[in-house]
């Protein structure tokens, strides 16, 4: 999603993703500290649709499973173009993201998945797929 | 007609992230009581897109050029998206 961002709406057409090498400007980027089968406390922006998804949650805990994440130079992609920043984690890094005029698009570098049960469905979604039900 | 997610994954069906992202699926359509229909679709056979994606973990995915144009064809038609 980042990718594609970048190169589409940002105007950074060399933009790549630093998993697949090659040339290019890798706006995702290896993470400093790995966050393989880890769990991390998101501060969630009001006003986004993520604060509407979470109602009264300004900060929760998800599960992690990644190595990649928008590159630090590159941060002000997830702020421009349309796209806004849904959470932060504890350093201020992007960990969510979305676009403010979109019926629902959202990114997480985080898996919302890894914290569901049948019995306690994730809202994250739930929420989706009432947006695909229209 | 139900309406169709397509999750694009290139992860085994053994790998836990396939079966978090299957399952939590699950629980949401039981929750909504929905007659969606989710499809799991690898990168390289890429099809019709349905009502809505999901852009699966697992990467590198096995065709990123694919996952990209699904990105932006989710973007700009307004289709729902979630990429994780």
């Amino acid at each position: 999603m980042l990718v594609e961002h970048a190169r589409n709406v940002m105007g950074i057409e060399a933009a790549s993703h630093a998993e697949y090498g090659g040339p290019g400007v890798p706006v995702v980027s290896l993470l400093s500290c790995s966050l393989v089968e880890s769990e991390i406390e998101i501060s969630i922006t009001p006003g986004t649709r993520l604060a509407q998804i979470h109602p009264g949650e300004s900060r929760r805990i998800e599960r992690t499973h990644c190595n990649y994440g928008l590159a630090p130079d590159f941060a002000y992609i997830a702020s421009g173009g349309g796209m806004r920043i849904s959470a932060v984690d504890d350093t201020s890094e992007v960990r969510a993201v979305e676009r403010s005029e979109h019926t629902f698009f959202f990114g997480a570098l985080y898996q919302p998945q890894r914290t569901s049960s049948r019995d306690h469905p994730h809202p994250v979604w739930t929420s989706f797929v009432r947006a695909v039900q229209g | 007609m139900s309406r169709v997610i397509t999750v694009l994954m290139d992860l085994s069906e053994q790998d836990a992230s396939f079966r978090y992202t299957v399952d939590a699926l699950d629980h949401a359509v039981a929750a909504a009581s929905s007659d969606v229909v989710v499809r799991i679709v690898r990168t390289d056979e890429i099809d019709v897109l349905g009502d809505g994606v999901v852009i699966g973990p697992g990467s590198p995915y096995r065709d990123a050029a694919a996952a990209e144009d699904v990105i932006r064809t989710a973007r700009e038609k307004g289709l729902p998206l979630v990429g994780t």
